[in-house]
């Protein structure tokens, strides 16, 4: 498999701080990968460095095998729609639905006239006048009906309604299944988007500290419940992420249980559970942190 | 999941000429702010002047109205501060949206120089051409000059030089600074304009201290308006130059 995307010790300071701490990762061709993180995270830097917007202060980029800046060749195969995207002042709705397609070569203007109606955006309407669910849905639609080889999705259900972003799901997984292509989401939203991710990348304070396919992760932690006793007893000698006590009974978040660990745990009398992507990120945020505090 | 197959991305060298036509495209897409608010605010000025020129006329004996010239010059004026409010707002808006839509830095630049040349020029064409009706209907009827003003020459192809090259001089000053600001934001703005100041304080100051007001003054006069405007040609072209080096290396950030 080719990658779309091969970054290497990427960095990006702005002064002493560092928005993008010397990270190296590949995305595959024709995968949904998530880019997910905390607020400030470093997730929309990091996309601008990858689309040519901004510019590294060490390292390489490389989107379809070349550097992205000032890179027509590469950058015409790409959509970044930002969510705190910037428009031309007084523009319409309908100005980038006419626009969008003089630069997006695979633009279907039947799927945007189809994804306008679904997402009931008033084509009249200035861009400052929308909701924000309605201007996610502007970056959605223009992300979805550009079909470019690499597209974005940057916090695509910021403010949308639970129809919208029903909708914005079908409609990716349904296009994407006709159309294969490289896409990035981006959103701290994690569990929203965990079940269209192949491919997970977590960005925490301008470091990837997570980059591995999204079946791996749910599979890899367990949280056996049970009374204090049997549990600490089965953790002792395991990997622990997280800990939970209520009263006699207690919660563990256990890393990577083989089939024969599971077996154990349930003749111990142990209930075992899977863990959401949103927990075991959070979990390994937060363990990660403590880990760094504690050797501090 | 589906037995479509993904194509590998080919990269093909794009049409550099449709590229640069597209940035026209989308400066042009909303035609409300660069064409109809302009000239709807014209229209207005003119109906005004016309009355205005019309109650003159009205409360002036005849021989007295035949002496009257009602300058409105600075009607045209407006337009220039409108075309640099312009330069600006395409840098600071127009730009990051552009780089959404995956536009180089250097195509955008090239599309948007070649959009405001055209627009000046048409819209020079225009305004000439309104000054020459205004010259031979003796001012709409009513005496007013408001695109032909006394201090431009008669000859119509002066005028449109004129007009073309002030044009220019303030869409292009107005993307120098715009492009400073993106590069540098307002860090950038205060340095800018406080050297400015400092140069040309200190031009002034050179001119009191060498006594030499009386050669600029000299200097002028000899230009006339049509030569002061060319030399606006090497600011405008520096600009320009400026501009590009600016916006090169900027990042557009909310």
């Amino acid at each position: 498999m080719t990658a779309a995307i091969e970054v290497n010790s990427l960095t990006r300071r702005f002064g002493a701080l560092r928005a993008v701490d010397d990270i190296s990762f590949t995305i595959d061709e024709g995968t949904i990968c998530g880019l997910l993180g905390r607020n400030g995270a470093g997730k929309t830097t990091l996309m601008q460095l990858l689309t040519g917007q901004d510019f590294a202060s060490a390292g390489t980029i490389r989107v379809f095998g070349h550097s992205p800046v000032e890179n027509a060749r590469v950058l015409q195969n790409v959509c970044f729609i930002k969510e705190s995207q910037k428009y031309p002042e007084d523009f319409r709705v309908k100005h980038v639905m006419t626009s969008a397609p003089w630069f997006f070569s695979n633009w279907d203007a039947e799927f945007a006239e189809q994804l306008t109606e679904e997402f009931r955006l008033p084509l009249g309407r200035k861009i400052k006048k929308l909701s924000r669910g309605q201007l996610s849905s502007v970056g959605v639609i223009i992300g979805l009906a550009s079909r470019a080889p690499l597209t974005f999705f940057d916090e695509p259900y910021l403010g949308l309604d639970a129809l919208a972003r029903q909708l914005f799901y079908d409609r990716l997984l349904e296009d994407y299944a006709k159309h294969p292509r490289t896409v990035v989401l981006s959103t701290h939203l994690i569990d929203e988007v965990s079940n269209l991710l192949e491919h997970v990348l977590v960005i925490d304070d301008g470091r990837i500290i997570i980059d591995d396919s999204a079946d791996n992760l749910r599979g890899s932690a367990t949280t056996v419940v049970g009374t204090s006793e049997a549990v600490e007893r089965f953790a002792q000698s395991r990997n622990v992420l997280h800990l939970d006590r209520i009263g006699g009974i207690c919660s563990a978040t256990l890393d990577a249980l083989s089939p024969d660990d599971k077996h154990a745990a349930v003749a111990a009398g142990l209930e075992l559970s899977s863990v959401s992507l949103q927990q075991l990120i959070i979990h390994k945020t937060s363990s990660l942190t403590s880990e760094t505090e504690l050797s501090a | 999941m589906t037995s479509t197959t993904l194509s590998p991305v080919t990269l093909h060298s794009p049409n550099a000429a449709r590229r640069v036509l597209n940035v026209a495209r989308l400066h042009l897409v909303n035609r409300v702010q660069i064409i109809v608010q302009p000239w709807l605010i014209m229209s207005f000025i003119f109906a005004i002047s016309l009355l205005i020129g019309w109650i003159v006329r009205v409360s002036l004996s005849p021989a007295d109205f035949a002496e009257a010239n009602l300058q409105f010059g600075g009607a045209f004026g407006f337009f220039l501060i409108y075309m640099l409010v312009l330069a600006v707002m395409a840098i600071n808006q127009t730009f990051p949206f552009a780089q959404s839509y995956s536009v180089t830095r250097r195509d955008f630049y090239v599309g948007t120089v070649l959009t405001f040349l055209g627009l000046s020029v048409a819209y020079s064409i225009l305004i000439t051409f309104l000054g020459w009706i205004e010259d031979l209907t003796n001012g709409w009827g009513a005496r007013v000059a408001l695109f032909s003003p006394d201090y431009f020459s008669s000859n119509l192809a002066e005028r449109l030089f004129v007009t073309v090259v002030l044009f220019v001089f303030f869409l292009m000053t107005g993307m120098a600074i715009a492009s400073v600001y993106m590069r540098w934001r307002v860090n950038g703005m205060l340095i800018f304009f406080g050297v400015l100041t400092l140069i040309l304080v200190g031009l002034a100051a050179l001119a009191t201290f060498t006594e030499q007001w009386p050669t600029v003054g000299t200097w002028f006069a000899a230009m006339g308006l049509t030569g002061v405007v060319a030399w606006t040609l090497v600011p405008s072209a520096l600009c320009t130059v400026a501009g590009y080096l600016l916006l090169r290396k900027a990042t557009p950030r909310n």
